[in-house]
């Protein structure tokens, strides 16, 4: 059994032995079969693996973007919105690069490998609320998708699950900066929090690390919200109306306030 | 864009809800009929270890008896396929993967013992089912593409041929002891025609391959096996006689 050798004494190299020692064993073929149907399943996924990656990433810096908004309900200022139509274009191009990785049956077979849709819905459903103050539908999420790809219920959820962290960071940027809760006549982002609070406990709970880990998450974020709120009507009348605090446009994220 | 319009629509958890409660329910069913499957299949299993202590003459007995035992595995499998070809395949099929697996097992084993022949295809000792005949005996499709209903993978077969050399290893030696010294080299034939089909795979570092790399002990122990008969004398090697055992006699 010589191992690798490529090369006679010469240093010529020699032409590889491809015939096997023997016959081909008798479950040749089908195991060429086999090996064929497995390295396109291999591929798939290595292709969906890396298009997550980029897209987990555009989608991120997407909400690092939409954090830099000050108001609700209105438009995102020109310099931000190009920016987030840049990677919205971007991640266009990725996703539509493995939808015909994602069809049918295949949909399902790679969900562990397309985490990055929960990511992407994050993004969505942020800058959907930043511009409406509404929480997005899986419709309109769906509608949103630059491709052919199904969202499942199951992206949905743990899309909009990791919208209470966004949120909970926007209230707590806007008010330090406005001296009171973002929102609109009769209804702020703390009510909007707590209402998504509720909505989400009122689901049957799904017994997995993933549920449970996202939904603590949660609740967590409203409880800092709240604490906004109890500090504003606590604190609040010390500091004159209209007091900003001298921050930058992209400071960091202000002291958090539990 | 009035004030008064709501936060959410309650529509949406309405339908999260909804699908939640129908995704429980699926797992439920799952649950009740893999359990009564792995109950078809260990009984089948079960009369399978007989074969060690089971005389090659003997074997046809066993094996209707076997056919008997994977007809009721047949018709689980068929409520599987029933319910699972509602969903989506893959967001299910960790739950029955194993056990589905395992059935796939008991199948080519009866095979190869002979069992489950057709007017085509008569029965034969040493006789490897393919993924495709394992289909047609339980009535399914098998490694679907196209559309998305249950079936049986290529990852579940290849494991469930893993189970089967090492089953044939065991046999080889029990076989000896049974004054039956034919068949050993049956079965090192087919061992070693079975490591050479999964060396061409190109495996990676799964459960597959832990697998795939176990079968070549599953060859050098039934070579064993043959080894201590050739030394012996106790078998002649048809079309070997230019070996240098043959030439010692």
């Amino acid at each position: 059994m010589s191992s690798g050798v490529k090369r006679d004494r010469d240093g010529n190299a020699r032409t590889k032995a491809r015939q096997p020692a023997g016959p081909p064993g008798r479950f040749h073929d089908m195991f060429e079969g086999f090996r064929n149907e497995l390295d396109e399943h291999h591929d798939r996924r290595e292709r969906i693996i890396k298009a997550s990656r980029d897209v987990t990433a555009q989608s991120k810096k997407i909400i690092f973007s939409l954090q830099r908004v000050k108001l609700l309900n209105q438009d995102a200022p020109p310099h931000i919105q190009q920016d987030i139509d840049t990677r919205l274009e971007e991640i266009s191009k990725l996703l539509n690069g493995v939808a015909p990785d994602l069809q049918s049956i295949n949909r399902y077979r790679y969900t562990s490998p397309l985490r990055c849709l929960e990511e992407f819905i994050e993004a969505l459903s942020f800058a959907h609320y930043l511009r409406h103050q509404t929480l997005i539908t899986h419709e309109q999420s769906q509608a949103a998708m630059p491709t052919n790809i199904i969202l499942t219920p199951h992206d949905y959820m743990y899309g909009i699950f990791d919208l209470f962290g966004e949120l909970m960071r926007f209230a707590t940027i806007t008010t330090a900066q406005t001296g009171e809760l973002a929102g609109r006549e009769g209804r702020n982002i703390l009510e909007d929090i707590q209402e998504l609070g509720c909505a989400f406990e009122m689901l049957p709970a799904v017994p997995t690390k993933d549920f449970r880990g996202k939904m603590s998450a949660g609740r967590q974020s409203v409880k800092k919200v709240e604490k906004l709120g109890y500090g504003l009507v606590v604190r609040g009348s010390e500091r004159p109306k209209g007091w900003v605090p001298d921050m930058r446009d992209d400071a960091p994220e202000p002291v958090s306030p539990v | 864009m009035s004030a008064d319009t709501p936060l959410l629509d309650p529509a949406i958890f309405a339908h999260l809800k909804d699908k939640l409660e129908e995704e429980t329910q699926v797992r439920d069913t799952l649950t009740q009929i893999v359990q009564r499957l792995e109950r078809a299949v260990a009984a089948t299993q079960g009369l399978l270890s007989r074969v060690h202590s089971t005389p090659r003459a003997r074997y046809p007995t066993l094996v209707a008896q076997l056919e008997e035992a994977i007809k009721e595995e047949v018709t689980i499998v068929g409520e599987l396929n029933g319910v699972a070809s509602q969903q989506p395949y893959y967001k299910y099929n960790s739950k029955w993967a194993r056990s589905v697996q395992n059935a796939i097992g008991t199948v080519i084993y009866c095979g190869w013992l002979g069992g489950l022949g057709n007017d085509a295809q008569p029965g034969e000792l040493g006789r490897l089912l393919t993924l495709e005949q394992v289909g047609e005996i339980f009535n399914v499709p098998t490694n679907l593409k196209d559309r998305d209903a249950f079936h049986l993978t290529i990852e579940e077969y290849l494991l469930s041929l893993t189970d089967l050399t090492s089953e044939l290893a065991r046999l080889a030696t029990n076989a000896v002891t049974h004054g039956d010294f034919e068949l050993p080299l049956t079965i090192s034939a087919f061992n070693k025609d079975m490591f050479a089909g999964f060396q061409l795979l190109n495996l990676k570092n799964d459960i597959l391959r832990k697998r795939a790399d176990a079968v070549k002990y599953d060859v050098k122990r039934v070579e064993d096996v043959v080894y201590d008969l050739s030394l012996r004398g106790l078998i002649k090697r048809p079309g070997e006689g230019d070996t240098e055992m043959a030439a010692a006699e």
